[in-house]
């Protein structure tokens, strides 16, 4: 139980509308059950006159004003116990509905804070689980359970007490089937859940089996592949179509449980109870009081197996949430911040070590004593085989990635001792892999400054080579994109990403190969527009192709890890080490298709 | 009749019918319980009247006998008939769900340029299973419940036919506001869902791209967005909790006010009953109460059953608006005796445009059977188009193309996709094993062939790192697998189909050298013998082929060998040298 203590902020601020909620309940099932009592004194006023016998017109006629009474409590109740109710219900699950809502705020706030690893480790529908599915059986915890179980407490309470005010054995004689009811109805509550499950997952799973066929219908259609598509389908579908029957044999299950129970408890009190009803040891009243009891709790009793599931996900679902909550960012505010000092983005970086788990969970060493001096207004190339560390340097110096304190300096001030926010607002950031949020693609550009104007986004745009897409754009920068808009070329995605970034102008620059899904072409035009923009703005570019970064003031070869080259283009040619050997392959390769070479079959070195 | 098309739910029925039989079963089912529900109070009236009030035991063990019969008969006869109904409902719409897909597979790419995936997954997902409702609410038996209310209310009124209109006059009123508040109910509902999934859609999009907010330090603003969106869920969520509590207090206030109106009217009428004949007995109240619970639980599931009906109305006008879209690329009715498959492939003055942009014009060329030609041109040229109307994905606009002599428009389209593979450059692979993702269900490649491909293209370098080799299930989307590998297998499943005629759209994705080195192998085991059309990316395919066809704005420039074309120092040159082709970083 000791996930419930999650609960307790929520349940400390409403405390107040729970306890008045858990009142109006026991008030509510109180008065729900002098209805019966009513119902029973009127019945036995009724029979009284019956036995009088006809013709005895004196004798009735003293009676009506008992039977009015009878029916006035009757209505007098039910009107009462309606607001009553209807009141109990507003506060406990009204109450429910604003906590959850708290709750809900706390963990998206939560989210909005741990680093980007925690997000590269799980899958987005992870996360979504934990928000959504998680918070909804937590929601029916704090609201539909906490009432279920507080009405049918009250409920079995003031029931049994009434019942055996009336005759204990008789009790114990109806009550004899509900044990058995409870232990099935939890069996099949539990089968009806995990059917439920699986249905849903089953639905998944066809829309998942359409989309991949409407992706992949280029291949459905270019192959001919229709029938086997087709019948990969169909086969989801039948399962599908199995499942839910099997959900309904179950469901029926529950409800002939229901109905049994509802007929069962009154038919063990026909039986008993008939004969003492005529011997007199129970007036008739009462007995027909006793009826309705026992059919008052035959339906809570089934449900009672749905409820106690519904608990049990609930408890598994906090604990899970404050798992989650406990999870402290790894990337945080440093406690005592220090302000970002003036300056142009001159960044050092002295003997920065990172090591990241692998897949299979080992550590490795991606990152390994790089340093080097970057001073404001230049502009640094980064080249080296995949898996040199590239990506992970600028995800270092971005603030992305958790580094050790005394390894990067901007400004001279040590980037782990800056506010998060205040280093990343001086620090402009593409990733190779760009994200565009459903909104218009201005909005896109936009994302660091919504306030920037029209003309600024444009030339933003411009800047990025992106003028050139618009007219694709049918409704040019209002064009709503993402997810749910316009589909856009990767191409196109990494120069929004790129004009996302020109737009806040910051002190540093980092290109993580920014053109990697660009035609060579295109990234020459690109390279050409951004060259004013660059002039006097400390870039890092890490690019695959020599060619990139060539006019670089200054070029770092990474190789697993480590610097091994550094220098200008022409330094490092002179050199004749790797990067020499790298553009001469790439120049070799150009020439060699160039046709100036011939018999160049060992491109592949 | 308000929001419910019956023309249109009736197009339903052909899917119903064959599982008619269910469905008859069903309803005789629920009128068989429905007796038995009717029956069960009377027996207790009896129990009272005759036993109980006068202390006669003799015969109630009868009575109880019955009682106990009815009641498991009803029972039974209720879960079979669930069962029933959901048969003849699940098989109907899986046969709707099978014929919505055979139909989106003959849709043309064109009818996907421009129309979203997510809704066109709607119509088979969401539509369908609001179709789902009309069988699992009982809309479809509703005949069932209409004999139920009729028998109902003439025992009611052989009980007392005084009291029972008395009661009517008074109920219907309260059983309106009830109506009423059931609806509200249900337009909260429908308000909070909607703002439920408008909330889950901005997580979704938040969480995946919560780099981007940090990164941009958008967290209060997201954080603003959020909560807003939050409340508003929160606040619909309160209606509807509003509405449902009013709901419940409404319908138990409703039983109690008949409880009490019975026991005025009835009551006063026993304490006044004159005759003999005349008096209400115990027992009759007992059972007017009963049925009069009875009679109404299904008139308030009626309000919900126009609800559901509404709804199957919307679904299904969506559902029938997708199947009524009848573009499919023509095929020929009567197919003419096809050529023998040699491979010659003519585009005789071809032009297409794409979305009013024109992409192909007047294009014209020859591939004589078994030559080997690329395509190269820049980004937009329209390489890539043409193997897409080589393959019939879309029609000419103008010009006709050719193969082996005939019009493609003359081919049936399986026949002329057998007899041209198009291998596109973006891999898709199946759910499934790697050697399923190479077989492709294609009932004349059996395992040995496919694997015999496999081996040609060295597929086994990399599927030993699998422990199951061969039958490895492939990931979603193929996630375990590298992009190069995931090009060998599709070049796999085209050598094993050994198709006369092949379309290639080679990848631009960088590889690593190794894997380059097998895929520049495999190009070139792929295109031996075989009439092909490759956009070429490569270096290595340029040189491989016969003839290069260099494309600009849809137009053909130039024509020739590699060695060639270089000499000429024309386009080509220049393209060579600015996509740096065959570089590797």
């Amino acid at each position: 139980m000791r996930e419930l203590l999650l609960l307790g902020p929520a349940f400390r601020r409403y405390r107040w509308r729970y306890l008045a909620g858990a009142l109006c309940i026991v008030g509510a099932v109180l008065l729900r059950l002098l209805v019966p009592r009513y119902l029973g004194d009127a019945i036995d006023l009724l029979r009284q006159a019956a036995s009088l016998g006809p013709g005895v017109a004196a004798e009735p006629e003293a009676l009506r004003p008992l039977l009015v009474r009878a029916v006035l409590w009757i209505l007098g109740v039910a009107a009462a116990g309606g607001v009553v109710r209807t009141t109990s219900r507003l506060l406990v699950l009204g109450t429910s509905r604003r906590g959850i809502h708290d709750l809900r705020r706390r963990v998206f706030a939560h989210l909005l804070r741990l680093p980007p690893s925690f997000y590269a480790a799980r899958p987005t529908g992870d996360v979504m689980s934990r928000v959504v599915n998680d918070v909804q059986f937590v929601q029916s915890l704090l609201g539909p359970v906490f009432l279920y179980l507080a009405e049918n407490a009250a409920l079995y309470v003031v029931c049994l007490s009434f019942m055996l005010g009336i005759d204990p054995v008789l009790t114990g004689l109806g009550l004899l089937p509900f044990p058995f009811a409870l232990w099935r109805a939890r069996r099949i509550a539990a089968e009806v859940q995990r059917l439920s499950r699986a249905s849903q997952e089953g639905l998944a799973e066809i829309s998942a089996r359409v989309d991949e066929s409407l992706s992949g219908q280029m291949v459905v259609k270019g192959l001919a592949l229709e029938d086997f598509d087709y019948a990969r389908f169909e086969r989801r579908c039948r399962e599908y179509r199995d499942l839910n029957l099997r959900l309904t044999r179950t469901r029926a299950r529950m409800q002939a449980l229901m109905i049994g129970l509802a007929a069962l408890g009154p038919l063990v009190v026909l039986l008993a109870g008939g004969p003492r009803v005529v011997a007199g040891g129970i007036s008739l009243g009462d007995f027909v009081a006793m009826l309705l009891y026992l059919q008052f709790l035959a339906g809570p009793t089934a449900v009672l197996g749905f409820v106690l599931s519904s608990l049990q996900r609930g408890r598994a679902a906090l604990g899970r949430l404050g798992e989650l909550l406990a999870t402290e960012p790894a990337l945080a505010d440093p406690p005592a911040p220090a302000p970002l000092p003036p300056g142009g983005g001159a960044l050092a970086v002295r003997g920065l070590t990172i090591e990241l788990e692998n897949e299979r969970g080992e550590p490795r060493r991606v990152l390994d004593g790089v340093s080097f001096e970057l001073p404001a207004g230049r502009s640094l190339g980064v080249v080296g085989a995949t898996g040199a560390g590239k990506s992970v340097l600028l995800r270092a110096l971005a603030r992305q990635l958790e580094i050790p304190p005394g390894t990067v300096f901007l400004d001279g001030a040590d980037l782990t001792s800056l506010r998060l926010a205040d280093a990343r607002g001086a620090i402009g950031y593409v990733p190779q892999e760009a994200f565009l949020f459903s909104a218009s693609l201005a909005e896109n550009v936009a994302l660091g400054r919504p306030e920037a104007g029209e003309e600024e986004i444009a030339a933003a745009v411009a800047a990025a080579g992106l003028a050139k897409d618009l007219p694709q754009f049918p409704e040019g920068l209002a064009t709503l994109v993402g997810e749910r808009g316009l589909n856009v070329s990767g191409g196109q995605r990494q120069r929004v990403a790129l004009a996302r970034v020109l737009l806040l102008r910051p002190r540093l620059l980092l290109l993580d190969d920014p053109f990697s899904a660009v035609d060579a072409e295109t990234t020459e035009e690109i390279l050409a527009a951004l060259a004013p923009l660059m002039r006097g703005r400390t870039t890092v570019l890490v690019a695959h192709r020599v060619a990139t970064v060539r006019r670089c003031d200054e070029i770092l070869v990474l190789d697993r890890g480590r610097v091994v080259e550094r220098g200008s283009h022409a330094e490092l040619l002179a050199a004749g080490g790797r990067y020499a050997r790298l553009e001469a392959r790439q120049r070799a390769r150009a020439e060699l298709a160039a046709g100036l070479e011939e018999g160049g079959e060992d491109e592949e070195r | 009749m308000k929001g419910i098309d019956l023309a249109l739910l009736r197009r339903l029925w052909p899917f119903v019918r064959p599982h008619r039989r269910h469905l008859v079963r069903g309803l005789l089912l629920l009128l068989l319980g429905s007796a038995c529900r009717l029956t069960l109070p009377y027996l207790v009236k009896l129990a009272i009247d005759r036993h109980l009030t006068p202390g006669e035991l003799v015969g109630i063990g009868w009575l109880a006998a019955a009682f106990v019969a009815l009641g498991a008969i009803e029972m039974a006869a209720r879960r079979r008939q669930m069962f029933e109904v959901d048969s003849a409902g699940q098989n109907a719409l899986l046969d709707l769900r099978r014929r919505l897909f055979r139909h989106l597979q003959r849709l043309p790419a064109s009818y996907y340029d421009r129309t979203p995936t997510g809704r066109v997954i709607g119509r088979l997902t969401t539509d369908v299973e609001a179709l789902n409702e009309l069988f699992s609410s009982g809309v479809v038996t509703v005949l069932g419940d209409l004999v139920f209310l009729a028998s109902a209310l003439a025992i009611l009124l052989a009980l007392d036919w005084r009291l029972t209109l008395a009661t009517l006059l008074v109920v219907p009123p309260l059983g309106a506001v009830t109506m009423f508040v059931r609806g509200r109910v249900r337009r909260a509902y429908h308000a909070m869902r909607a703002e439920l999934s408008a909330m889950n859609a901005f997580l979704h999009e938040q969480v995946g791209g919560m780099a981007v907010n940090q990164m941009f330090r958008r967290e209060e603003r997201v954080a603003a967005d959020y909560d807003r969106i939050s409340s508003g869920v929160r606040d619909a969520q309160l209606r509807t909790v509003r509405w449902e509590s009013i709901l419940s207090a409404a319908v138990e206030m409703l039983g109690s006010f008949t409880v009490a109106l019975i026991v005025w009217f009835g009551g006063g009428h026993a304490l006044a009953g004159g005759g003999a004949g005349d008096a209400l007995t115990l027992g009759t109240l007992f059972a007017f109460i009963e049925y009069m619970q009875r009679f109404f639980a299904p008139l308030n599931d009626l309000s919900m059953k126009w609800a559901v009906l509404q709804n199957a109305t919307t679904a299904s006008r969506r559902i029938f608006a997708l199947l009524d879209v009848d573009e499919a690329l023509p095929e020929p009715a009567a197919p003419p005796p096809l050529p023998p498959a040699r491979g010659e492939i003519v585009f005789d003055r071809v032009s297409f445009a794409y979305r009013g942009e024109p992409v192909l014009r007047e294009l014209s060329f020859r591939v004589a059977p078994g030559e080997r030609v690329a395509l190269v041109g820049a980004t937009g040229a329209g390489k890539t188009t043409v193997l897409k109307l080589l393959t019939r994905l879309y029609d000419p606009d103008e010009g006709r193309i050719l193969l082996d002599g005939r019009d493609l428009r003359e081919y049936p389209l399986r026949e002329l996709r057998r007899r041209v593979a198009l291998v596109a450059q973006d891999v898709f692979l199946f759910e499934g094993t790697i050697l399923d993702n190479i077989r492709l269900g294609a009932p004349e490649i059996d395992d040995e062939r496919a694997r015999a491909a496999a081996d040609r293209l060295h597929l086994d370098e990399f599927v030993a790192r699998f422990p199951r080799g061969y039958q490895e299930p492939v990931r979603e989307r193929g996630k375990n697998l590298s992009a190069g590998e995931k090009q060998l297998v599709s070049f796999a499943r085209v050598l094993a189909a050994a198709p006369p005629v092949l379309a290639l759209d080679e990848a631009t994705s960088n590889v690593d050298s190794h894997t380059e080195h097998r895929l520049q192998e495999a190009v070139h085991e792929l295109m031996a013998g075989r009439t092909s059309l490759a956009v070429a990316h490569r270096l290595s395919t340029v040189r491989d082929v016969d003839r290069i066809l260099v494309l600009h704005r849809g137009r053909l420039v130039e024509e020739g060998s590699h060695a060639g074309l270089m000499a000429r120092r024309g386009l080509y040159e220049r393209l060579v040298r600015l996509q740096g082709m065959g570089e590797e970083a």
